[in-house]
């Protein structure tokens, strides 16, 4: 096997051949002598290959018996092999976010921000990506509005048209099991429509109570006896 | 660093504020509420000033653009900052497999082409030297 080796990558000792059948191998032509052209090829291919990567060495007696021998790649301080997450002290970040379950909807990231943010942003057409495709017009400063710019801004009296009040949709808020909450700060309270009115509802709230239409009933009983008595007494007083 | 954020952050909130209240100025309007409206639209025009302010100290600040689809998704973009952690963890626990397998077979290897062809190894180990394992 060692003068198979040998004779393929040019040694010229005379060695005696055992014969391929005696090394296992079927009875077949003998190895083909090295070319002529063989040399001056494997010293163009370091030129060549030197590109792709660690270049080879000088053929020569010096690397002997090995022809095509690349110098090892330099090795580096951070490989796959070290603990990225640690190296770069992300153990802390790490446990925030995996080790913990982070909810889905981005209302739970933004809790404070008004309206409906859980939508897809290409619906009402205020994607992000959008804005990155379609960038508005820039370059020109921010100026105050003055008395003849705000004319623009007269409003008609009266609540807005139904299709319109987007302010008004909330999405659902959960009940919160902790009461001791640091409350917002009071918001001014939008003017009373027909719809929103609290009084209203409330007034509502405590119809739907039975017992309470009961006592109604029983209160507008005595109301219509006892003015039917205070008729009475009147219409006599009148005759006397 | 985080000094630029906050204060990002609290024009953004004022900002965000500011507008709530005009819409709900504007939800149901009436004739005296003509100059707050426009009060409120002047806020706006200085909450937008502040906020380019705020544009120049976070000129060196990048944003992927995945978190950008997580957020018109209407997911939290916590969400892109886990799956970048888990995905790391895991590539990484894949490439350490790559290195310890290939460690090993080239440790085996060594040593079965010591037992095959001694001399050549000898000569292989000369030229390189001996190559502490990785």
């Amino acid at each position: 096997m060692t003068e198979i080796f040998s004779t393929l990558f040019g040694l010229n000792d005379a060695q005696p051949s055992t014969g391929p059948a005696g090394l296992g191998f079927a009875a077949g032509k003998p190895p083909p002598p090295m070319p002529s052209n063989q040399a001056p090829v494997a010293a163009q291919i370091p030129g060549q290959l030197g590109d792709e990567g660690p270049t080879l060495r000088k053929p020569g007696a010096m690397n002997e018996p090995f022809y095509l021998l690349r110098e090892l790649p330099v090795g580096s301080d951070l490989t796959g092999n070290t603990n990225l997450i640690t190296y770069y002290n992300l153990e802390h970040a790490f446990n925030k976010f995996c080790g913990k379950k982070v909810k889905e909807k981005l209302s739970n990231f933004l809790p404070e921000l008004p309206g409906m943010i859980d939508c897809p942003g290409i619906q009402d057409g205020s994607s992000l990506r959008s804005l990155i495709e379609k960038p508005p017009v820039c370059g020109n400063s921010f100026s105050p509005l003055t008395g003849a710019l705000l004319t623009g801004f007269r409003l008609h009296t009266g609540p807005l048209p139904e299709q319109y009040r987007l302010m008004h949709i909330q999405p659902p808020k959960k009940k919160s099991k902790h009461k001791n909450r640091h409350p917002r700060p009071q918001d001014p309270l939008p003017p009373e429509t027909p719809s929103d009115s609290d009084p209203k509802k409330k007034k509502k709230k405590r119809d739907d109570d039975p017992d309470r239409k009961k006592k109604k009933k029983d209160k507008k009983k005595k109301k219509v006896s006892d003015s039917q008595g205070k008729l009475d007494l009147e219409d006599r007083l009148y005759h006397f | 660093m985080a000094e630029k954020f906050d204060n990002l952050e609290e024009h953004l909130e004022k900002f965000v504020e500011n507008i709530r209240q005009l819409g709900i100025i504007v939800s149901d309007f009436q004739p005296s509420s003509q100059t707050g409206l426009s009060q409120k639209l002047n806020f706006m025009i200085t909450g937008l000033q502040d906020i380019e302010k705020c544009r120049q100290q976070l000129h060196d600040i990048n944003v992927p653009l995945e978190v950008f689809e997580y957020i018109d998704q209407g997911r939290n973009p916590q969400l892109y900052t886990k799956e970048c952690l888990e995905s790391a963890l895991a590539k990484n626990e894949q490439v350490k497999g790559k290195i310890d397998t290939l460690t090993k077979f080239k440790s085996l290897l060594i040593s079965e082409l010591g037992k095959i062809f001694p001399e050549e190894m000898t000569k292989y180990k000369a030229i390189h030297g001996d190559d502490p394992p990785s």
